[in-house]
């Protein structure tokens, strides 16, 4: 048999140049390495310096425009909401520990960043939370939910997730994600998927479920004209700066400040 | 409906509050290091191989010497010093950025976590599609057929994981990888065997061959293991590569890997306008 066909160059066509459709330089007079000005979006950055705020930045990045007054307030909600995962979140607990034991400290933000790429109670599943939701806005939240039930494992020992974005934390509701999602639904803002999901995360309160984090996020990143794709990296945007808090508090602290378990607490299985 | 009981609910959780249990060892202070049942000092260190150790790590299974050897060979095919290649690319930007070593390679090693190239996700896919190909064979279908099904779901074209590869035709890694494998005494086994059938077709069908993963996922498939454990074996395969790249533009000036101009940019969106103009 004739194995191993000789390897040999495609000789492909790539791009001579960087493509983007966001930010446009223009070099400086004596060094074209060097930019005199740049502009996001056809915006030049002196004029957005001088009339807008850090969230219309942050919109017009991924969007391509700015966003009206009632997209900048509910997405300034939602990541304040979101702004800091705590010291309890798998992803915070990793900044920390990677802090307190001396890091390089610029590697604290993105080894909390990796961890918070999880899909159980971090950015991971906010990119399948946001196909669920426009998937299925325009089925009923509660037959969306008895269909999905039928699906749950009976007698599970882990959390319940009944769509991507919706379940248990600690086998229970989360309360502060359904606190949050209370002051962002009142907002002139909420739109169609935000009030779907609402109606889906009431509905599966018997089950004793209701949403996540993740969920609420893709409900409002969904009506933003957010793609899915983007979903995940925003979600650790927005948690960035409490996990990069978290971690700069025990920086200068001994290696005991963090637990440590115990001989007695350390169990072979 | 599901009425969890909260008290159980809390004292199954506070059941693992403050404790670690572990199914792989640890650190008796005094007694010794363990792994899996063994004493790390006094039973792999000095007499198992780095990879034998790795492998036992990520699978609860101390593989054979030949195993890990061959495991070895493989992470060497899979970490190329040419810093074009992607996860290479990544180290060296970190390199001329002046990261740490540590920092550059950790995301040499995020970025080939990839279902494109790397031989970490890949492996999953290339494995899944060997021994789905095997049953289809056992069941009846020919390799024609086999290749046929694969290809529809992507408009007829040879699209198949472990098969074909970017850049260039025909993978110079496979033959140096069958030469580690008769010098250890493997034999082609039922899954490799399949996979060369297919490639054949591929060659006759498309003028294209099988790439490492092809092989790889076969051969690996043959040791069997699972996909997810060669996920977890392959967790770190190509960081020395990204090491060399990263090394190579540290040891030059800063900003010195690839200047670009500001024309060397192709920007193709919203024309010029002032915010007075939209908002």
């Amino acid at each position: 048999m004739e194995k191993n066909i000789k390897t040999e160059h495609r000789k492909e066509i790539f791009s001579k140049k960087i493509p983007t459709r966001l930010c446009k330089e223009l070099p400086s007079d004596d060094n074209p390495y060097l930019a005199k000005s740049i502009r996001y979006h056809g915006y030049e950055l002196n004029d957005i310096l001088e009339n807008c705020n850090f969230v219309e930045t942050f919109f017009l990045l991924f969007y391509g425009e700015f966003p009206d007054k009632n997209q900048s307030e509910i997405l300034e909600k939602l990541m304040i909401g979101l702004i800091n995962p705590g010291p309890r979140h798998p992803a915070t607990r990793a900044a920390m520990y990677s802090s307190v034991s001396k890091t390089n400290p610029g590697n604290v933000l993105p080894i909390g960043l990796s961890i918070m790429s999880g899909s159980h109670g971090g950015a991971g599943d906010v990119e399948s939370s946001m196909r669920f939701i426009r998937k299925n806005m325009r089925q009923s939240p509660q037959e969306t939910a008895n269909r999905l039930s039928e699906l749950l494992p009976e007698n599970s020992k882990e959390d319940l997730v009944i769509a991507p974005g919706f379940g248990q934390l600690y086998q229970s509701a989360d309360p502060i994600t359904s606190s949050i999602s209370k002051m962002i639904l009142a907002l002139e803002g909420a739109g169609e998927a935000l009030r779907w999901a609402n109606e889906f995360a009431v509905v599966i309160q018997p089950y004793n479920m209701g949403w996540l984090k993740s969920g609420l996020a893709a409900a409002v990143f969904c009506d933003l004209g957010f793609q899915p794709k983007a979903g995940v990296g925003l979600y650790q945007l927005l948690t960035a700066p409490g996990i990069l808090a978290h971690g700069l508090e025990v920086a200068n602290k001994k290696l005991n400040s963090m637990p440590f378990p115990g001989d007695e607490n350390y169990v072979f299985e | 409906m599901y009425s969890n009981n909260r008290a159980e609910v809390i004292a199954y959780w506070d059941n693992l509050r403050h404790k670690i249990f572990s199914k792989k060892g640890g650190w008796v202070i005094g007694k010794g290091v363990f792994s899996h049942g063994f004493d790390m000092m006094k039973d792999l260190v000095g007499s198992k191989t780095y990879m034998q150790v790795l492998i036992l790590n990520a699978t609860g299974r101390l593989p054979e010497k030949c195993v890990a050897d061959w495991f070895e060979a493989r992470h060497i095919c899979l970490s190329w010093p040419d810093s074009r290649i992607w996860c290479n690319h990544i180290g060296a930007l970190g390199g001329t950025a002046q990261t740490s070593p540590v920092a550059a390679t950790a995301a040499g090693l995020l970025g080939a976590d990839s279902y494109a190239y790397g031989g970490s996700q890949t492996a999953i896919k290339g494995m899944a599609f060997i021994r789905q190909a095997l049953k289809d064979k056992s069941s009846g279908l020919s390799v024609r057929e086999i290749v046929e099904a694969e290809c529809k779901k992507f408009k007829g074209k040879p699209v198949i994981m472990g098969y074909a590869r970017p850049i260039a035709k025909g993978d110079e890694r496979i033959e140096a990888m069958e030469r580690v494998g008769e010098n250890l005494g493997f034999k082609v086994g039922k899954h490799l065997s399949l996979a060369y059938e297919i490639e054949q077709h591929l060659v006759k069908e498309f003028g294209e061959g099988m790439n490492i993963n092809g092989f790889s996922s076969a051969f690996i498939a043959d040791l069997g293991y699972t996909g997810e454990e060669v996920y977890r074996i392959s967790a770190t395969i190509v960081a020395s590569g990204v090491t060399a790249c990263y090394s190579d533009s540290k040891d030059k000036p800063a900003n010195g890997f690839l200047p670009l101009q500001c024309a060397d940019v192709e920007y193709s969106g919203k024309p010029d306008r002032k915010i007075s103009d939209n908002k």
